[in-house]
C-alpha cells in the first residue's frame, strides 16, 4: 500500500478507535455510580486546564473594568476602616486580622472559567485541595453569593453557580426582616425571586435582601440585592422579584468561605433526625 | 469454511466461558480472571484492525451485560487489546506471516514469541480494567497488586485456550 494509504488507514484506525473508547466511557459513566463522579471530577480537570487559557487572554482585555471595580471596593473599605478608627479610637493591622473570623474561614479565588448562558453554570476556581478548599464550600464576594463548591481538585475547584435551577439560598428580606428562599429566576443575568415571605408583611420596593445565615455555608448578612414588584402565591405567600447586586458576567475574584463548625452542626442535625 | 465456523463457535463458547467466570467464580479482590485478550489475540491474523476492535467491543459489552459488570468496563479494556493487537502480532511473528494470513501456534512460533504477545495484550487490557474499575478509589499499592496477581493468573489461564484455538494451525 503507498504511504498517503498507510496514512489514511491509520487515521482512521485511530478514529474508530477513540469513538469506541469514548463510547465505553460514556457507558461506564452512566452505570457506574463511582466511575460517572470520578470521569466527572476527571473531566472538570480537563476543562480547567483548556480554559485557564483561554480565559488569562480574556482577563487581560477586561482589566480596566477589573481595576475600575477594585478602586471602588478599595475605597468602601477605606470608608469602613476610618469609621472603625473613629468609633474605636484604634487601628486595624491587616496582620493580626486571622483567615477564621465568626467561625467562617476565609480564602481568596480567581474564577478560570465561568459558565453564564445555561440552565446549570458553573463556575471552574484556581484554587483547590492543597489550599485546604473542601466541598460544600460558599463562593461569595462582597457584591453576594456566586455558587456552592461540588468537586474539588488538587488545583482547582468546581462550583455551582447561584444561576442554576435548583438551587437556593436561604436569604432575609432586611437585616431584621422574615426568612426565604433566594432562587435564580431562570431568565435574567441578574434577576433572582424570593420565595415563601409570608402574606402578612408589609413590603417596600428597594428593601435590601440580605443572607439570613441560616445555611451554615454563607454567613448572615451578605448583602444580595434590591426587592421588585410581589406576587402573592396561592393566596399565602409572596414571590417577589430581586435584582441582585452581582454581576455575573464579570466575576473574576471571588472569596470561597467554609463553615469551621459544619461538622459539628452536621453531627447535631443528624443525632436529632435519628 | 468448516474451520472457520469451528473457530467462531469455539471463540462464542469461550465469551461464554468468560461471562460464567464473571458470574460464578469469585476470586477474590485482588484477582480478575480475563479470557478476552487472549481470545482477540487468537482472532484469525487476516482479520484487519477495524472489524477486530468492533468485535472486541461487542464481546467486551456481552461480558458487561451478562456478567455482573458494570456495563463499558470490559469494552473500554478490550478495544485498546485489539487496537494494539495487529501491530504486536506484526512485530512478534513477523511480517510474512501478517501478510499470508496464518494463524499462529506454539509449535509454529515458539512459546517466548507468544507468551510475550498474551502478556502484552493482558497487560493493556488489565491496566485499563483495574484503572477504571478502582475509580481513584484503591491505592497505587493495592491495583499494582492486583495487576500482577491477575496477569500472573491470566498467562495461566491463556495457554490451554491458546492451545484449543491455535491447534488446528499446522507447523
Amino acid at each position: 500500500m503507498s504511504g498517503g494509504g498507510n496514512i489514511f488507514r491509520i487515521v482512521i484506525n485511530a478514529a474508530v478507535f477513540i469513538l469506541l473508547e469514548v463510547a465505553a466511557l460514556v457507558m461506564l459513566s452512566h452505570n457506574g455510580e463511582m466511575q460517572k463522579t470520578w470521569i466527572a471530577k476527571g473531566m472538570h480537570g480537563v476543562y480547567a486546564f483548556f480554559w485557564g487559557g483561554a480565559e488569562t487572554v480574556k482577563d487581560y482585555f477586561s482589566l480596566r473594568k477589573q481595576n475600575d471595580m477594585l478602586a471602588e471596593e478599595n475605597f468602601r473599605l477605606n470608608k469602613v476602616i476610618r469609621e472603625y478608627r473613629m468609633l474605636t479610637g484604634t487601628d486595624i493591622r491587616p496582620d493580626t486580622v486571622p483567615d477564621i473570623l465568626g467561625g467562617y474561614r476565609f480564602v481568596h479565588a480567581d474564577a478560570v472559567k465561568v459558565s453564564n448562558n445555561k440552565q446549570h453554570n458553573y463556575i471552574i476556581l484556581d484554587k483547590g485541595a492543597k489550599d485546604g478548599i473542601e466541598e460544600l464550600s460558599g463562593v461569595m464576594t462582597d457584591r453576594g453569593v456566586i455558587g456552592i463548591i461540588d468537586a474539588v481538585g488538587q488545583n482547582f475547584s468546581y462550583a455551582r453557580s447561584f444561576k442554576n435551577t435548583g438551587m437556593s439560598v436561604s436569604a432575609r428580606l432586611g437585616k431584621e426582616g422574615p426568612v426565604g428562599e433566594l432562587m435564580w429566576d431562570g431568565v435574567s443575568s441578574n434577576g433572582a425571586v424570593l420565595k415563601e415571605i409570608p402574606h402578612h408583611i408589609v413590603l417596600h420596593q428597594g428593601d435590601t435582601v440580605y443572607t439570613s445565615g441560616f445555611s451554615a455555608i454563607f454567613p448572615a448578612d451578605i448583602p444580595l440585592g434590591v426587592t421588585g414588584e410581589a406576587t402573592v402565591v396561592n393566596g399565602s405567600t409572596y414571590d417577589i422579584d430581586v435584582t441582585l447586586f452581582e454581576d455575573f458576567s464579570a466575576i473574576r475574584y471571588v472569596t470561597i468561605v467554609s463553615n469551621t463548625y459544619d461538622e459539628e452542626i452536621a453531627e447535631l442535625e443528624g443525632e436529632n433526625e435519628e | 469454511m468448516k474451520s472457520s465456523q469451528n473457530s467462531i463457535l469455539t471463540y462464542i463458547l469461550l465469551v461464554l466461558a468468560q461471562i460464567l467466570i464473571c458470574n460464578f467464580i469469585n476470586t477474590g479482590p485482588y484477582v480478575f480472571l480475563t479470557l478476552l485478550p487472549v481470545l482477540i489475540l487468537c482472532l484469525p491474523l487476516s482479520i484487519p484492525s477495524i472489524p477486530l476492535m468492533l468485535i472486541a467491543a461487542v464481546s467486551g459489552l456481552a461480558v458487561d451485560w451478562l456478567a455482573e459488570g458494570v456495563t463499558g468496563l470490559n469494552m473500554a479494556a478490550a478495544v485498546p487489546v485489539a487496537f494494539i493487537r495487529n501491530p504486536v502480532a506484526r512485530a512478534l511473528f513477523g511480517e510474512d506471516q501478517m501478510e499470508r494470513g496464518e494463524g499462529f501456534s506454539f509449535r509454529k512460533n515458539g512459546i517466548l514469541k507468544i507468551s510475550a504477545a498474551i502478556l502484552i495484550c493482558t497487560s493493556v487490557f488489565l491496566a485499563i480494567y483495574i484503572f477504571l474499575d478502582s475509580a481513584g478509589t484503591r491505592t497505587f499499592l493495592f491495583n499494582l497488586l492486583r495487576f500482577a496477581i491477575s496477569l500472573s493468573c491470566g498467562y495461566i489461564l491463556a495457554i490451554p485456550v491458546i492451545n484449543l484455538l491455535t491447534s488446528g494451525e499446522k507447523k
